[in-house]
């Protein structure tokens, strides 16, 4: 297993640092902003619903960078790394390898341009590029990225129904929660249509367009006795993580 | 969460230097241009901050017709008002709003990542994002709730929603008593940030 598939319910981690800033160092807003202009400039982006023009945008970037790219490093960290770095760390930590990992950059490069900066900080960026990049990392800003693909044809499972969450492997990527897993819950809601996933998870089992659910979970049922009373969990659940109820076997 | 760790003195500088080398580097290679990361930090804002999220809750406690929609089909609702382009846009796809009432309080988390409506709340606070809030909100959420400083009845059921797949789910706090005379437009000013993730409530006005 892995942990970060499997945070929910984590014992012993102690108070949470109740910190309400969205950055707390002035270098993360770049890391995210970075982030973002490669989810708008990922190629996939031609495929997405707007269809954006993207083979016309005028960018070097020729690879698919979306969320799924961004968790799958995260979740592919050493479990200890993943609690040692704060979050925004985590993302330089991961785009930085991706970009030497693609060839876009060296490693040596980046060494050199890190020294240059540390010991120059007030030293400018460079100022190239045409507007028309910009403008196509803002126009999905305002447009996004749907999931949703074409309507549901036949659901498997209905309002109402008892479903149990599989087990499925810890490959790359997840959207099932640890916490669910092997658990049983009540279908409240089958969302219209059908969602695909940025990729295929292989043995985990998302990507094709597919139903999802919004199941609910009583806290009982997942935490026995350590559950706290008067509460529900809800999840989105795609329809490749459910089968009907295993009510018999626990 | 990280004190455990020992980190180098020169921490925060050497991120600092690296991200803007990494910048550089993408600027010179053409990937990116020398305004990019400027327009999108720009964008958050200038036009995605929880002030939209707080015209919607306050639109929902003035208009009970409205308030319906809002949990029935959240995107057709939020468009109906008059907020900037890209509601529905990156982090907005499919949003949904749960709305608080009388024995019922509402926690969005996200225990996989850090899943989060920006159009309508704006960026997530470093909190929702600490392993730590996602994995004790989970099991534990009235303890949580209760370390925040918000000690919920035992007879209000407490409902969370894990942000595991499309879904971005904000809440419509409850409105605060002591409000009847008050505008949509001071209204408004009352809806925290806070109480839309579900971690506190407006609290009434002094």
């Amino acid at each position: 297993m892995k942990l970060q598939h499997h945070l929910g319910g984590l014992e012993n981690l102690g108070p949470i640092n109740y910190e309400r800033r969205v950055f707390v160092e002035d270098w993360e807003q770049r890391i995210f902003g970075i982030h973002v202009a490669m989810m708008g400039l990922s190629d996939h982006l031609g495929e997405a619903l707007p269809e954006y023009p993207i083979d016309k945008v005028p960018t070097n970037f020729r690879s698919t960078w979306t969320w799924a790219d961004l968790r799958m490093g995260a979740e592919a960290m050493n479990p200890f790394a993943y609690f040692q770095y704060r979050y925004y760390e985590k993302w330089l930590g991961g785009i930085t390898g991706f970009f030497v990992s693609q060839g876009y950059i060296t490693e040596e490069e980046l060494q050199q341009k890190t020294a240059l900066y540390l010991n120059n900080p007030e030293l400018p960026l460079p100022s190239d590029g045409e507007e028309s990049v910009d403008e196509q990392v803002i126009r999905y800003l305002r447009e996004g990225d749907s999931l949703r693909r074409g309507p549901a044809e036949s659901p498997r499972f209905s309002v109402g129904d008892r479903v149990t969450a599989r087990n499925v492997p810890p490959t790359d990527h997840t959207r099932l929660p640890g916490n669910v897993r092997g658990r049983t819950g009540t279908v409240e809601r089958v969302f219209d249509g059908n969602y695909g996933y940025y990729c295929s998870t292989g043995p985990d089992g998302i990507g094709s367009p597919m139903p999802v659910y919004a199941v609910r979970f009583e806290p009982t049922d997942i935490w026995g006795e350590l559950a706290e009373p008067g509460a529900v969990i809800y999840a989105d659940l795609y329809e490749a993580y459910l089968e009907p109820a295993l009510e018999d076997k626990q | 969460m990280t004190a455990e760790f020992a980190y180098p003195p020169d921490r925060e500088a050497q991120s600092a230097a690296r991200v803007r080398a990494l910048e550089a580097l993408l600027i010179e290679k053409g990937i990116i241009t020398g305004t990019t990361v400027d327009k999108v930090l720009g964008y958050f804002e200038a036009d995605m901050t929880p002030l939209n999220g707080a015209k919607i809750v306050a639109r929902a406690w003035v208009d009970q017709d409205f308030a319906q929609r809002l949990v029935t089909n959240t995107p057709a609702a939020v468009a109906e008002l008059d907020l900037p382009i890209g509601m529905d846009g990156a982090e907005g796809e499919h949003l949904q709003a749960v709305a608080d009432g009388p024995g019922v309080h509402n926690l969005v988390i996200c225990t996989l990542c850090s899943c989060f409506p920006w159009p309508v709340l704006g960026l997530p606070p470093y909190w929702y994002k600490d392993p730590t809030f996602r994995a004790r909100a989970a099991r534990e959420p009235r303890v949580v709730l209760k370390e925040i400083g918000l000690d919920l009845d035992p007879s209000v059921e407490l409902r969370v929603w894990d942000s595991s797949g499309h879904s971005r789910f904000f809440v419509v706090p409850e409105r605060p008593s002591g409000t009847d005379r008050m505008s949509e437009e001071q209204l408004v000013g009352l809806v925290t940030t806070e109480s839309m993730i579900g971690i506190a409530q407006v609290p009434a006005p002094a």
